[in-house]
């Protein structure tokens, strides 16, 4: 309603404006005038704009309630949409429900025949089971009925077989029978031979026995011969034995003195043992000190012929001083001497060193001088070449020049003469062909002139070129010679000094040699001391543990030595007393006993 | 100390049946069994390594002595130069395991082969282990200093050495001369 409102207000509003315009445009036709157009139109053009912009106004209205309508219709649109959707909704919700509610009825219903289906298949299977039991029972009731008739068949097989058997039984017995009668009749007979034997085998037993008893009889003398024989043999191995006993006896007391004998070399044989021991290491000991001795006389003798020696050094050293002449007495003195040489010798060496140097340094100047001196030289030469060159350029110009001016006189006399000749005469032509002519031959001989000019500069050129490296040949030998000059005045003077300073360098490279072989000498003899393990007692020390195996085992030793020698003294101390013969103490006793069972076996 | 076990087992200083093999740088090794014997080498040991590390120890000496007469009969020993800088520096030097093991085999396979040659040790014998070190070091407990023990007429054998770059061990044996040609 609204819209329509809107609509019939822009609708009322067009239709004032157009009214509005037609009555202008009618009062503006109606006042075309030249005189108020002016004013008029402007009126007009402003009333037009206004309209205009009233029209634009109202047509960007009537635009903004046609968007405005739109929106309403689209917000009806909506809702009427929105509406529908939720009784769309509504009626899902209510179909979903019922469908639910279906859903449940029918899923009680299969669950209902869920179970009445198991029920039935539970009862199937007990049917089936009962069914499977009947039929084992008939099958096994149908076995037995089988084995039954079976067995009955063969209890009648057998029936007829043992009918059979016993009627052959009966035969048997009746055989048997007949031959029990015979064999009774053979017992009988029997039984009668063997009462007769019975009667032989006691007579044979008495027989038996009575030869066993003969027997018996006879073992026994037999053992009583036995008896006395070893009886025999026994007393005279006893007749034997008594005869040595008695001879024994004899010898017993023999025996006696030997033993004693024995016992007494014993104890001399053990005390010639350890004498000889000890006499043995006392040996033993002499042979070290011996040898130590020789040793030692060893060192002395080399020591005396060092000593000589060295006495011999000492007297050649004091000859010294008299052969030298230089007041030395002492090796101070000549350790002083020699450092002293060996400064003035340091001394001059630095003042030979200087002086090198100094050489050196004056040859590199005087080398440089002289380079110099060449450069200067061809520099001069270059310049006394230019110089020739231009003087040479000169004087061929000059000769140009004068050429030049002859010949311009020349022609300048030629066209006098031609000017001359040309005004009484018409020979024109010819005389400009003569003058061509000649001017082309000018031309060629200018040409030819500037050609030879050319070659003739540049065969000067080398001319100059070669006289100067002629020039600087004869500067650089010259230089030489003086060169020459000079090195053999100064080989003069430096000679005598050059000879000198070989001599020491000469003495020096010997005395270094020496040193060099004393040195090597001495690291051999620092390489054998530290094999053998020598040290330098003021940076190292030498530590080792306490309780170490070596101490432990000269503890052992020790001890076991004590242990021997108590062991020694007490035997000593047995042996003096049983030497002695005395009373022997009950200690000792049982000692000696021990001794004597063992020396008798 | 493997070293020392070989040196004892190859000169018979102790029974044979008082050493047991184990497995170490690749060679089968002997080492002792003896309760004492070992827990002597453990104590000398644990102190060498303190002092490798502090690089005071110049020398390593097996003395071999006559029990008897005290006299010594052979010299085992290792000279130990120690690089100092090799403390200080911060990249630790290039040297494998293995090429170490290499070296300490053959010098262990070198001591088995130069017994050949050494003479009989035919009394019964005693060892001691000196140590050479500096001379500022502080003495430690159950230790004490001692002479050189050194052998009046010798014979000297140089034998290979070995070095893990930061330690270098020279090895050698001096032996009395017999004094019977």
């Amino acid at each position: 309603m609204e819209d329509l409102e809107n609509n019939t207000t822009v609708f009322s509003t067009l239709r004032s404006l157009n009214n509005f315009i037609a009555q202008r445009v009618e009062g503006v036709s109606g006042l075309a005038t030249p005189g108020s157009s002016q004013s008029s139109l402007q009126m007009q053009y402003q009333q037009r704009v206004q309209l205009e912009e009233q029209a634009g106004q109202i047509h960007s209205k009537s635009q903004l309630l046609q968007v405005e309508r739109e929106k309403m219709q689209m917000e009806l649109s909506h809702k009427r949409a929105r509406i529908e959707l939720e009784k769309a909704a509504n009626t899902n919700a209510r179909n979903y429900e019922r469908e639910a509610d279906r859903n449940q009825e029918l899923l009680t219903r299969i669950k209902q025949y869920q179970e009445r289906e198991m029920e039935a298949e539970n009862k199937l299977k007990e049917q089936m089971e009962m069914n499977k039991s009947y039929k084992k029972s008939m099958e096994t009731m149908s076995k037995k009925l089988q084995e039954k008739e079976s067995k009955l068949a063969e209890a009648n097989e057998t029936i007829t077989v043992l009918k059979g058997k016993i009627s052959e039984l009966q035969w048997n017995i009746m055989n048997q029978e007949m031959q029990m009668t015979s064999q009774d009749s053979q017992k009988q007979e029997l039984m009668e031979q063997l009462e007769v034997q019975h009667k032989k085998w006691q007579e044979a037993s008495q027989q038996i026995q009575t030869l066993q008893a003969s027997q018996s009889l006879l073992a026994e003398y037999e053992q009583k011969i036995k008896d006395l024989e070893q009886k025999l043999s026994q007393q005279e191995h006893d007749a034997l034995i008594v005869k040595n006993m008695k001879a024994e006896l004899a010898r017993f007391p023999k025996m006696e003195r030997e033993l004693r004998q024995l016992r007494e070399e014993n104890a001399y044989f053990r005390e010639m043992k350890e004498n000889n021991g000890l006499l043995k290491e006392e040996v033993e000991g002499l042979q070290r000190k011996l040898e130590r001795y020789e040793k030692l006389q060893a060192q002395l003798v080399t020591l005396e012929l060092e000593n000589e020696k060295l006495l011999g050094k000492l007297k050649s050293w004091e000859k010294l001083d008299q052969s030298t002449g230089l007041n030395i007495r002492t090796p101070d003195d000549l350790s002083r001497q020699i450092v002293a040489l060996q400064q003035r010798e340091l001394v001059l060496k630095e003042q030979n060193s200087t002086i090198t140097n100094s050489a050196r340094i004056l040859e590199k100047a005087r080398q440089q001088l002289q380079e110099e001196i060449i450069r200067v030289q061809s520099q001069l030469l270059d310049e006394k070449k230019k110089r020739e060159q231009h003087e040479a350029l000169v004087r061929r110009l000059q000769k140009r020049v004068l050429l030049l001016t002859k010949e311009r006189d020349g022609m300048r006399a030629i066209l006098e003469s031609y000017d001359s000749e040309l005004t009484p005469s018409e020979h024109s032509p010819q005389l400009n062909r003569r003058m061509r002519e000649a001017e082309e031959m000018v031309q060629k001989l200018h040409a030819h002139n500037a050609e030879l000019e050319v070659q003739l500069s540049q065969v000067l050129e080398e001319v100059g070129n070669q006289k100067q490296r002629a020039d600087m040949l004869e500067v650089e030998m010259k230089v030489l010679k003086s060169q020459e000059c000079t090195a053999d005045q100064s080989v003069f003077v430096t000679k005598e000094e050059v000879d000198a300073l070989r001599l020491k360098i000469e003495e020096l490279e010997a005395e270094r040699s020496k040193l060099e072989g004393e040195n090597r000498a001495l690291e051999m003899k620092l390489e054998k001391l530290t094999l053998q393990g020598d040290y330098d007692p003021s940076k190292t020390k030498v530590l080792h543990f306490s309780m170490n195996p070596a101490s432990l085992a000269k503890q052992q030793r020790k001890e076991e030595q004590q242990q021997l020698q108590e062991e020694c003294e007490r035997l000593r101390e047995l042996v003096r007393v049983l030497e002695g013969g005395g009373s022997i103490p009950e200690k000792l006793e049982g000692v000696g006993g021990f001794q004597s069972p063992q020396e008798i076996a | 100390a493997y070293g020392i076990n070989s040196i004892l087992y190859q000169r018979g200083i102790y029974p044979p049946e008082t050493f047991t093999r184990v497995q170490k740088y690749g060679l089968t090794l002997l080492v002792t069994t003896d309760p004492e014997l070992k827990n002597y080498l453990n104590n000398v040991v644990e102190q060498m390594k303190e002092w490798l590390y502090k690089c005071i120890v110049q020398r390593l000496v097996v003395v071999i002595s006559s029990i008897e007469n005290n006299e010594v009969l052979e010299r085992w020993q290792f000279d130990i130069e120690c690089d100092k800088a090799a403390k200080d520096e911060s990249v630790p030097r290039e040297k494998s395991q293995k090429a170490i093991q290499d070296e300490i085999r053959s010098v262990i396979r070198q001591i088995t082969a130069t017994v050949t040659f050494l003479p009989l040790l035919e009394t019964a014998c005693a060892f001691d282990l000196l140590i050479y070190t500096d001379k500022d070091l502080a003495v430690p407990e159950k230790w004490e200093e001692s002479g050189p023990q050194f052998i009046a007429n010798s014979e000297e054998v140089r034998l290979r050495s070995f070095t893990t770059t930061i330690h270098k061990v020279n090895s050698m044996v001096a032996y009395k001369k017999d004094s019977f040609p």
